[in-house]
């Protein structure tokens, strides 16, 4: 399913710092973030709303330039190939909507077009996102009175339509009921089963502990700890991983949102 | 498939799906605009008809003192009524176009031999209205003078032509289609203020209205350039500006094929060659529209800000036309050069049925694209700032 690749698939983020003017000043939403998000695997940015999980997502799909440090994505820097590296990212962002006078086939033909692909390509990878996400049901409605569930399938299989070694997701679970997290989480760990690397935002506990094999704590902009569940839960000296994690960004602000 | 292309044809695809734009650009505005022109042209020329050819209901104040001037007027139907009481008042108040006033020393001077006083009030800042009847007033009385004076002459035993040193001939070089009237002013306005802003509600939804929307931040993370994107976003309006300016120039032409000749002013019929030049003579308003309408739903930060500039898009094609109405010059080469005041000229020079010379289409076509250049890189630059997705 993967394109083989001559070396492996991997996000880094080195240093990151973005700052924003506002009306009270500067803020600093990311004063200073390292990770590596591996091949093959899931990595979680875990932390209240308003760390800088978002903005650091942002920062490696090229929308946003760091004012210092760097991330780069198979290797390359998004401020020299912006184009390449976003050929290479498959992007669930946080603004997910949908152009609701199209079918749902037809967003997810729209941005496999932009994508280069042609319709051959397009149609089969669409099929193979439909039965994975189970979207059978509604692929040739509408876009327009979608359900939350349906609306986050449909922005998916958009973001994943060029087959995507990598595959970035801002809060991919928000808003969904039970059922759908569950079905959704299954389709993760069938992307990370197919080597790709996956990297996802969460503040929701339980969401990175079921996940994730890799979580990197971010607060006030910053990494506060990273490593897999087993190891935050030995650095912080906690049983559980919700208390690694209040433990870890020194307050429970945000975390039940 | 070019990313430019993808872009156009869902924009157009979406565009279309949506009932209410398809409806106001393709067949409110096609249908309001040539009924309004063929109504005022019409309307114009019954008005112009009554004022020239009617029988003319004069108020006259002080009929009694010029009864033969009174009788010599109702030949030439023109009906002497009972005048108001207060005659300026009443022209000012707008009750009366026109009115006629005899000086009470009028026998007494018309019998004297010297000139007898006779006043016409009118409202010279209501040309529509009293115009035509104050000028059809004013030649039947110099005529009644001169018919008077010739005979004065002659029962003097002098030949008339002693006191007409000059013969004064009229020769009127117009083009059949040069007679003026409102609507032909019109016409030229209407045409660039729809070229220019007749895709506001696809440029603005296209970017405004996909960030509202929040589809632009997902949009941007494709490989698509920015200036793809954009290029597809103003070729989307462009095209559908076109359509419904071809829409409309065609009903326009249906409205005055319908309407009794005699009622219109047919000068205002276009054939269809003018048709084709007149879309080539506002082909660059159109992408200049497109283009600043992207730029400006890219710098305003939503749908209603966007919306909120349409005054002063509204106002600014109608500048060379205010221009235009108040020092009516010549046609001299820089204007061509100059945004919408090249295209009114030019698109006046059409409907007289005038040709344009290759060196003004080039001129016309050359600097109207520079500018659609540089609207097109504005829209292109604020396209590229983080502010414009990343609102959130």
């Amino acid at each position: 399913m993967v394109r083989a690749h001559e070396d492996a698939a991997v996000i880094e983020v080195q240093a990151l710092a973005k700052s924003f003017p506002t009306r009270d000043g500067i803020v600093r939403a990311v004063d200073c973030v390292g990770f590596t998000a591996a091949d093959g695997g899931i990595t979680g940015l875990l932390g209240p709303n308003g760390a800088g999980k978002t903005t650091t997502l942002r920062m490696l799909y090229t929308l946003m330039r760091p004012d210092a440090g760097r991330v780069l994505v198979d290797g390359l820097d998004p401020a020299v190939r912006p184009d390449e590296v976003r050929r290479r990212l498959g992007v669930l962002p946080d603004a997910r909507g949908l152009y609701k006078r199209l079918t749902a086939r037809e967003n997810i033909a729209y941005f496999g077009r932009l994508h280069g692909l042609d319709e051959a390509t397009i149609a089969a990878h669409t099929s193979r996102l439909v039965a994975a996400l189970g979207m059978a049901e509604f692929i040739d409605r509408r876009t327009e009175g979608f359900s939350q569930g349906q609306r986050t399938k449909t922005a998916i299989a958009r973001a994943l339509v060029h087959d995507p070694r990598n595959v970035l997701l801002d809060e991919p679970t928000n808003g969904l009921d039970v059922m759908t997290t569950r079905a959704l989480r299954q389709f993760l760990r069938g992307l990370r089963a197919e080597g790709r690397c996956v990297l996802l935002s969460s503040h929701v506990m339980q969401e990175v502990a079921a996940l994730c094999d890799h979580v990197v704590v971010i607060a006030h902009g910053r990494v506060v700890a990273q490593g897999t569940p087993q190891e935050l839960r030995a650095q912080t000296g906690c049983a559980n991983l919700e208390d690694a994690f209040v433990r870890a960004i020194g307050s429970e602000e945000g975390l039940y949102s | 498939m070019s990313a430019w292309w993808v872009v156009l044809r869902k924009e157009l695809v979406d565009a279309f799906r949506d009932r209410r734009t398809v409806l106001v650009a393709l067949v409110v505005l096609p249908l309001a605009v040539p009924l309004i022109l063929a109504g005022m042209s019409a309307l114009g020329a019954k008005r112009q008809a009554r004022q020239l050819e009617g029988t003319l209901e004069l108020p006259v104040v002080g009929a009694e003192h010029a009864p033969n001037l009174i009788a010599w007027l109702a030949t030439q139907d023109v009906r002497a009524m009972p005048p108001p009481a207060d005659p300026d008042a009443s022209v000012r108040r707008q009750e009366r176009d026109v009115v006629l006033r005899v000086d009470p020393a009028f026998g007494a001077d018309w019998r004297a031999g010297r000139p007898a006083g006779l006043e016409i009030v009118f409202d010279s800042s209501r040309p529509l209205q009293s115009g035509a009847t104050v000028a059809r007033l004013r030649a039947l009385l110099e005529s009644y003078d001169r018919q008077v004076g010739t005979l004065r002459l002659i029962a003097r035993g002098v030949h008339p032509s002693i006191v007409q040193p000059l013969r004064v001939g009229h020769r009127d070089v117009a083009t059949p289609e040069s007679s003026f009237d409102l609507a032909q002013q019109m016409l030229p306005y209407l045409l660039l203020l729809l070229a220019f802003i007749g895709g506001m509600q696809l440029a603005v939804d296209a970017t405004a209205g996909e960030r509202e929307r929040q589809s632009l931040e997902p949009l941007l993370a494709t490989p698509a350039s920015r200036e793809a994107i954009i290029s597809g976003k103003i070729l989307a309006t462009a095209v559908f500006t076109v359509l419904s300016l071809l829409v409309t120039l065609v009903m326009y032409r249906v409205a005055f094929a319908v309407m009794p000749a005699e009622r219109i002013d047919t000068s205002l019929a276009l054939p269809a060659p003018a048709l084709a030049r007149l879309l080539l003579v506002v082909l660059p308003v159109v992408l200049l529209g497109a283009a600043v309408l992207t730029a400006l739903a890219a710098f305003a930060r939503s749908h209603r800000e966007a919306q909120g500039y349409l005054p002063l898009l509204i106002f600014v094609p109608m500048l060379p036309t205010l221009y235009l109405m108040v020092a009516p010059v010549k046609t001299q080469a820089w204007m061509l050069a100059v945004p919408f005041l090249g295209q009114n000229q030019l698109v006046l020079r059409i409907l007289r049925g005038e040709s344009i010379e290759s060196w003004e289409w080039a001129l016309s076509l050359g600097a109207g694209l520079a500018l659609v250049a540089l609207a097109w890189w504005l829209a292109a630059r604020l396209y590229h700032r983080e502010q414009l997705a990343a609102s959130g």
